[in-house]
């Protein structure tokens, strides 16, 4: 098993994304290299025009918010012009424009267009390399979880993230689901489980049937557009309100810096309201006072029962969810028998009140809802590389998050395969041509839940030739749907009675087309490869550090004994120790200049001590 | 598994031989379960037997899912057994939602029932309805009004299957006897109608074959007492009246005979037979002026009556002569 390549799974988050993988049939996070479980989703480039990730990019988002990219998941895969970026645009310090073809979402930083899987990607390479300092190996390939409720284009999208971070994914996967796939490995139970998901944007419910290894998703439903960043923005909008009114209509959101404060504040607020019944806020110069006059500080105190109050219909509309993917399930409140949380926002009392209300029963506290969905992905990930271990092996059937079907003459939209179907999956259904003397009929390929197909989600489309004239109605069209255990559609039509066929395999558009991405993979190859000489370099550096690291240690004994007998130089045993564990550190980081730093301190350390045990080996007394 | 499960089933070497990375077990369930698809019902499927509960179809779903997902054969060549499994699946996954609702398990259990299974329950059908039938007829025994209406009905059913045996006279008696005890039943009383009718029908032909058996017999007189005995029972009845008087003739009995024709000219005045026979009744009685007149009324009729233009033909040279 060790010899196989290691593959990880990674949560994707809306604010924050861990790594995870299965070490000798035990699923475990994999801490970053400063340490850390999370890695905040935030891209940053610096002043410097450096680019920052993770920590260090939400470390200096409040000085640099218009260079500092956050929440970018809930852009992608999303249209141009579409309510949800319209939204995100009035709330996001960065700039949003649109893409070549007017169709996508583009994000101005650092003075340059890019795009949101690029965004996405730099913090999936982060996790990559967090993953490969981890190993000491390579890392290739990986499972990425979304919410349940994406759509083709969102996972497409997601998916070209991942290539260009230069992991092959393996395969896109819900996150409840992943979570319950966490909660249930290994265990040989047979329940009914709901996975309660409201994470840092989306809400998500599942319902799964886990049952001798297999986890089996019955329904998922959810909000893509329904998270922790709804609630902080009910606390901003509370605080920029009652700051207006008392200091005479000063409006904090003209400043971009103030917002990034006001944000910060709001969310750190929320989360102590889960733990404390009141919190205060206290942000000192937030605005200036304008015309000389004084600066301006906020000064407040949020309890619980306002912050509930403000948020209650987003409480509310959870529950409505989650009542609707029962009802699709079939399955009544009282039949569930584990109700799982996950996200951080399930840390709020009142969100675990209304799901012991609806349910009846006391949500599952065996998991952690952080990281659940990271280890669920890196089993699922485990299970689709290495063969069954018995004990633990795993079998995960999806579903279909939304309907999929075709455009029909009125401008409908003609469900073929209705949400909720176990893939892999294929469905016929026949279809007649409308007009008279008609030869040819445009398949348009859609995705979404709404009656007009205008309102869905346009998956593809492609044209059928070839069609015997006839009188209108006349002609049978057969459509088949086809969709692969990896998620890919493919739909062909057929003239049943010309035998004419044409068919397609709907790549949803991420946006970005196949040369953007190419090209984009090509510039990070470039990366690559500068990488790679440094890592040239960094081994280089490894080795002779590690030589002169060999032939201290081996001098410790001599040095001590030496010590004993001198007056001076008591401390120099554990300097030496402080330099050896930065440089132990460095090589852990893979980090060539922090190794280039304490190559010197090294050098002097090693000089000493060979001179002090040259002076033990002399005979006592001599000089 | 016994060895022969395949029996009888040819794989195709092509398919076992395909470069992929699965052992010729694997391979032959797979080919073997793709092949059999369009006849193997929910149940065969999932290697139940018919009328299996939900929760065998759902524990059987997990174990089979094991071998169809292609999830399961993690960083192995599939080649063209992958869409093979994907197939499979999806119709495992189709008997999974009918077999475990169990208002689609019921419906689809009574649609696919192997035919000993149906026989069975045709059987068991029967059986509860003849006891509930005796049950009522012990019932009728011990109440009277219930025992009125139970005779009815037993009357009824054997009027029925008397009608049906071609018994009609007895049939009649049994509608008559309910009509007696049901005044208001119409239906009895139609029906009494009907099988008195068909009775007399039936006894005429009868008379009518006697008759003709008699007449190839040259027995004239047993004959026209038959032909009598059938008008008797249906007046109208042209040939028993023409095929009599023609009997009449021969037995030399004119005045009979013209009798018969007359019965039979009143019973179809407009039949050109019936003035035939008058006509050779007459001719026979010596009444020559109105055997002609008779004759050419026939003629008249029915053109192609050949007795009567003879007969008419020789009238007519006796007159010259």
């Amino acid at each position: 098993m060790s010899n196989l390549e290691p593959v990880i799974g990674i949560d994707l988050g809306t604010t924050n994304s861990v790594v995870a993988t299965v070490r000798d049939g035990v699923p475990r996070v994999i801490p970053s290299r400063t340490g850390q479980l999370l890695t905040p989703s935030i891209v940053a480039v610096a002043k410097n025009g450096k680019e920052l990730v993770g920590g260090l990019a939400k470390r200096q988002a409040i000085t640099n918010a218009e260079n500092t990219v956050y929440a970018a998941k809930r852009l992608i895969g999303r249209r141009w012009g579409s309510r949800e970026v319209e939204d995100a645009r009035r709330v996001l310090p960065y700039e949003l424009t649109a893409g070549p073809e007017g169709n996508d979402v583009r994000i101005k930083l650092g003075g340059r267009v890019v795009t949101i899987p690029e965004v996405s990607a730099l913090v999936l390479a982060e996790l990559k390399a967090d993953a490969e300092a981890w190993f000491g190996r390579p890392v290739t390939q990986a499972v990425v979880t979304v919410p349940a409720y994406f759509n083709d284009g969102q996972r497409q999208a997601t998916k070209d993230a991942g290539r260009i971070a230069g992991l092959e994914v393996l395969r896109i996967i819900n996150e409840p689901t992943s979570a319950a796939l966490a909660y249930g490995f290994g265990k040989l139970i047979e329940k009914k489980v709901v996975v309660f998901d409201l994470g840092g944007g989306t809400f998500d419910v599942s319902v799964l049937d886990i049952g001798k290894s297999v986890f089996d998703v019955v329904a998922v439903g959810g909000d893509t557009y329904l998270g922790g960043e709804d609630f902080d923005r009910r606390v901003m909008d509370w605080l920029t309100f009652t700051f207006a009114r008392e200091n005479g209509g000063v409006d904090l959101r003209q400043d971009k810096m103030a917002l990034q404060r006001l944000k910060d504040a709001a969310e750190k607020a929320k989360i102590e309201l889960s733990a404390v019944p009141a919190s205060d806020i206290h942000l000192p110069f937030l605005a200036s006072g304008g015309d000389g006059k004084q600066a301006l500080h906020l000064t407040k105190q949020l309890g619980r029962e306002k912050l509930e109050e403000i948020t209650k219909d987003l409480v509310d509309r959870c529950i409505a969810v989650t009542e609707r993917t029962l009802r699709d399930a079939g399955v009544r409140p009282n039949q569930v028998d584990e109700v799982i949380l996950v996200g951080g926002m399930t840390r709020m009392p009142r969100v675990q009140r209304a799901v012991r209300e609806f349910f009846g029963k006391e949500p599952c506290k065996g998991v952690h809802p952080d990281e659940v969905v990271a280890l669920g992905a890196a089993i699922q990930a485990q299970a689709l590389t290495a063969p069954a271990q018995p004990g633990n092996d795993v079998l995960l059937l999806d579903v279909t998050p939304q309907n999929l079907g075709l455009l029909v003459v009125g401008g409908y939209f003609q469900t073929v395969i209705p949400r909720n179907t176990t893939v892999p999956t294929s469905q016929t259904h026949l279809f007649t041509t409308v007009q008279d003397q008609q030869t040819s009929v445009r398949i348009a390929v859609l995705q979404g839940e709404k009656e007009r197909a205008i309102d869905n989600e346009l998956l593809g489309e492609f044209i059928l030739a070839g069609i015997r004239p006839a009188r209108r109605g006349e002609v049978s069209i057969e459509v088949t749907f086809d969709i692969s255990a990896d998620g890919i559609v493919g739909v062909a039509a057929r003239d049943v009675d010309t035998g004419q066929q044409q068919s397609i395999t709907v790549t949803a558009t991420s946006g970005l087309t196949e040369e953007e991405l190419r090209r984009i993979m090509d510039d990070r190859v470039d990366d690559l490869l500068t990488r790679k000489q440094s890592t040239a370099e960094f081994d280089a550096a490894r080795e002779r550090a590690s030589a002169a690291v060999r032939e201290i240690e081996a001098l410790v004994p001599a040095v001590q004994a030496a010590l004993e007998r001198s007056k001076f130089g008591k401390d120099a045993v554990q300097k030496a120790e402080g330099v050896m564990a930065r440089v132990r550190q460095a090589i852990e980081a893979k980090d060539t200049a922090e190794l280039a730093a304490s190559a010197e301190p090294l050098e002097r350390t090693l000089q000493l001590f060979k001179g002090l045990a040259g002076q033990a080996a002399r005979p006592p007394g001599g000089a | 598994m016994s060895v022969n499960r395949y029996q009888g089933f040819v794989f195709n070497p092509a398919d076992l031989s395909e470069d992929v990375d699965l052992d010729v077990e694997r391979r032959k369930e797979i080919l073997f379960a793709e092949a059999r698809l369009a006849s193997w019902t929910h149940f065969d499927l999932l290697g139940l037997p018919w009328n299996a509960s939900a929760e065998a179809a759902k524990a059987a779903y997990v174990a089979k899912v094991k071998v169809f997902h292609p999830d399961r054969y993690p960083g192995q060549r599939l080649g063209s057994f992958r869409a093979r499994l994907e197939k499979v699946f999806g119709r495992l996954t189709e008997a999974r939602d009918v077999l475990t609702d169990e208002p689609r398990r019921a419906a689809y259990a009574r649609a696919t029932a192997p035919a000993l299974e149906r026989a069975a329950l045709e059987a068991r059908r029967l059986g509860d309805e003849r006891r509930s039938e005796e049950r009522r007829a012990r019932l009728g025994r011990q109440n009277p009004l219930l025992a009125r209406a139970g005779r009815v009905a037993e009357l009824m059913k054997r009027g029925q299957e008397g009608m049906a045996a071609g018994q009609h006279a007895q049939a009649a008696n049994d509608f008559l006897l309910v009509a007696s005890l049901d005044p208001s039943n119409r239906e009895a009383v139609a029906l009494a109608a009907e099988c008195k009718r068909r009775s007399t029908a039936h006894k005429v032909q009868e008379l009518m074959e006697k008759a003709a058996a008699s007449e190839a017999l040259g027995q004239w007189g047993q004959a026209l007492l038959a032909y009598g005995a059938a008008l008797q029972l249906d007046a109208a009845h042209l040939k028993a009246c023409i095929y009599g008087s023609r009997a009449a003739i021969s037995q030399g009995d004119g005045g009979a005979a013209r009798e018969l024709a007359e019965q039979g000219v009143r019973a179809a005045p407009r039949n050109g037979a019936a003035h035939e026979a008058l006509g050779v009744a007459l001719e026979a009685l010596g009444q020559r002026a109105e055997a002609k007149k008779a004759l050419e009324r026939a003629v008249e009729l029915d053109p192609r009556l050949e007795t009567a233009k003879e007969r008419l033909k020789k009238l007519r040279w006796s007159f010259l002569g």
